[in-house]
């Protein structure tokens, strides 16, 4: 089947008249890997499971393709669902795990066999065919359940948090996989995560949420240097924020505020005129692996910095951000782009 | 540091089987003793008494009497009990599969209400509401002459097999269909919507995915029920006049009129290897489904 665009229009849903989406537009290209990002509880699997069916939209529209599947049950809609849980059929083995969704369409059980063959090898699971899928691991289980919505060859793959399961040494790795199996398939994917690393990893687009709407729809690096605002930084990683002062390096019209992260922070270090510069007091030292994370007591402000080597509590130290790591915020909380770049532009 | 902390620390688990073994020796010895001597007891000397003449001899004259006289009434029973239970199966199926798969709310609610009233009736009160219900001048045969669809002069009563069946199932779905819809609800819903989500529509994910994983509690229900059948005397009694008739009413008829136990005890053995026979396959099924497992 031809990989397919999807469009929401104003999708809106209710449940036990309570609302949970507010009016979601968005585009999503044939092929391209879409992740959505969000708090929990944000609405993102309540958005996955409309897309697929389950969920009744109060309001608006769902596209694939050309044709509105609003109104279609789910076994009519064609989108493949890899669930949180995985949702294998205990009582089925790996084989007919994967070979049902091929009867449902009549394929003959030879075929079957030669398709169901040909996945467990492209998953690097050769001969797993009969064994019970209880008796996999959970990496060998994701995979499974993955290979059961590609059999059939969706126009659209839809992703709930699949590798939240796992543990972190396998999560990478397959993150790595799925982008490869995705990128080589050319299938149009939507991945709920609440893992903003894996976000920025993983997607071609990002739609960000918050309390059952998005924020900002974005490509990784956009999103990752101009959040729209404090609150979307903050979910990204941007863990100080600063009021701005006088001789501050310059920043946007109008801009009361700046955010950045600790990773890119330094202390004691040679002073740079076009860098953000706070002197303070150290309120706390914690060893992070690669080196150490300084908090500092600016006046009002609790701020903090990494550096190499340790520094005694309760010393002053002088915090120093370079300039392109500033994120600047007006006094509405949200993102300005900084001055000089955004007249390049214009 | 290992040798050290072997050393203080004897093993733990020294005196703990003891005391465990005897604690639950004393938990399980009340249930022990009450089958033992309120079931397994009864059963032996049933069973030798079976096989024994007048005289204490062994003797396989009661079974054969017991072929030759109610050799019809065993397989009348053999069919009812294997009508009713075909029936009840296939309506705990409906009526479970809807309960769990329905879309219309206020459907699923009214009938969730409504299949568990026959659980709380008596089979003495079931047997005299279908006495009242499928008599010739029953309830049912009145509402059919009144509106049309029968002339009284065809009329017929079904206090025959038909009413032993419908009365059977009537008091037993209610039973499976609780136990079955607990299964299934207990099933995870991912599983249909997985099963939904790759175009199964709903009749499918019932037969292909509630219901293998909900079969052996089905097996319970329905041998619990074959068990209720074979063992109840008022419905046939109060429902069938004649003969052939099941064979608790025969059992009943040999004791209280001849006070014969030999032939009585001989039919009763039928029922247990029915019984047996039932519990030997659902064993069987549910074995091979943990190994496969
Ligand atoms: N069946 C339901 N009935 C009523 N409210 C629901 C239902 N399912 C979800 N909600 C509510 O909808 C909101 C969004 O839930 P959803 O599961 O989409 O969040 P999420 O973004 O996937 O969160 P998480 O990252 O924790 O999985 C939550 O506030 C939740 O309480
Ligand atoms: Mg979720």
């Amino acid at each position: 089947m031809r990989t397919e665009a999807l469009a929401l229009n104003d999708v809106t849903i209710d449940l036990r008249q309570q609302r949970i989406l507010e009016s979601i537009h968005l585009d999503v290209e044939p092929g391209s890997f879409t992740c959505l990002l969000g708090p929990s509880g944000c609405g993102k699997t309540t958005l996955l499971r409309a897309i697929a069916g389950f969920t009744p939209l109060s309001r608006g529209d769902i596209r694939l393709g050309s044709k509105s599947i609003a109104h279609l049950p789910p076994e009519k809609r064609q989108t493949a669902m890899v669930f949180q849980s995985y949702a294998l059929w205990p009582h089925m083995s790996v084989g007919d795990n994967l070979g049902y969704p091929l009867k449902l369409r009549g394929i003959s059980r030879a075929e079957r066999q030669q398709r169901v063959a040909k996945i467990l090898a492209r998953l690097e699971l050769s001969g797993f065919e009969n064994r019970a899928v209880t008796q996999l691991s959970g990496g060998q289980r994701q995979r499974v359940a993955l290979g059961r919505a590609l059999i059939i060859d969706p126009p659209l793959l839809l992703l709930d948090e699949p590798l939240s399961n796992l543990d972190a040494a396998i999560r990478r790795n397959l993150r790595g996989e799925l982008r490869r199996l995705q990128k080589s398939l050319g299938i149009t994917t939507i991945m709920v995560t609440h893992d903003q690393e894996e976000a920025l990893q993983m997607a071609d687009q990002i739609v960000l949420m918050r309390a059952g709407e998005i924020v900002q729809v974005a490509s990784p690096q956009h999103l990752y240097h101009h959040p729209a605002d404090i609150a979307a930084a903050r979910f990204l990683g941007v863990d100080n924020t600063v009021s701005c002062e006088e001789h501050d390096p310059p920043s946007a019209r109008g801009a009361t505020k700046f955010g950045f992260r600790t990773q890119d922070a330094v202390i004691n270090m040679p002073l740079n005129a076009a860098a953000l510069t706070r002197k303070g007091r150290v309120t706390d030292c914690l060893y992070t692996g690669n080196g150490y994370q300084v908090s500092l007591s600016t006046d009002g402000e609790e701020l903090c910095a990494t550096t190499a080597s340790p520094i005694a509590l309760g010393t002053f130290a002088t915090l120093q951000v370079p300039e392109s790591a500033l994120i600047s915020f007006g006094p509405d909380d949200r993102h300005m782009p900084p001055l000089d770049r955004h007249e390049d532009i214009a | 540091m290992t040798t050290l902390s072997s050393r203080t620390y004897p093993p733990i688990a020294a005196r703990k089987p003891f005391i465990q073994s005897a604690l639950g020796t004393l938990l399980v010895l009340p249930a022990l003793t009450a089958i033992a001597l309120l079931y397994a007891l009864p059963l032996a000397r049933s069973l030798v008494t079976a096989f024994r003449d007048s005289n204490g001899a062994w003797t396989t004259e009661h079974i054969a009497r017991a072929f030759s006289l109610y050799g019809r009434d065993i397989l009348f029973s053999i069919g009812v009990v294997s009508a009713s239970l075909a029936l009840i199966t296939v309506i705990s199926i409906a009526i479970a599969g809807y309960l769990v798969l329905g879309t219309t709310p206020w459907a699923v609610r009214m009938l969730r209400w409504l299949y568990r009233w026959p659980l709380f009736i008596p089979f003495v009160v079931s047997g005299q509401l279908a006495r009242s219900f499928l008599s010739t001048n029953g309830m049912m045969n009145g509402v059919l002459v009144e509106t049309g669809l029968l002339t009284a002069a065809n009329a017929q009563s079904f206090l025959d097999w038909r009413g032993l069946v419908l009365t059977f199932a009537w008091k037993q779905i209610p039973f499976v269909t609780l136990l079955l819809a607990g299964a299934m609800a207990a099933i995870d819903r991912s599983h249909i919507e997985a099963a939904r989500n790759m175009g199964a529509g709903r009749l499918r994910c019932l037969f292909n995915i509630l219901l293998p994983q909900a079969a052996p509690t089905l097996w319970v229900g329905l041998i619990l029920s074959l068990v209720a059948m074979l063992s109840v005397l008022s419905v046939p009694l109060m429902l069938i006049a004649g003969n052939p008739t099941m064979m608790t009413s025969m059992m009943a008829h040999r004791i209280t009129y001849y006070g014969d136990y030999g032939i009585a005890n001989a039919l009763g053995l039928f029922s247990y290897a029915l019984t047996a026979f039932t519990a030997w396959v659902y064993l069987r099924l549910t074995l091979r489904r943990e190994a496969t497992a």
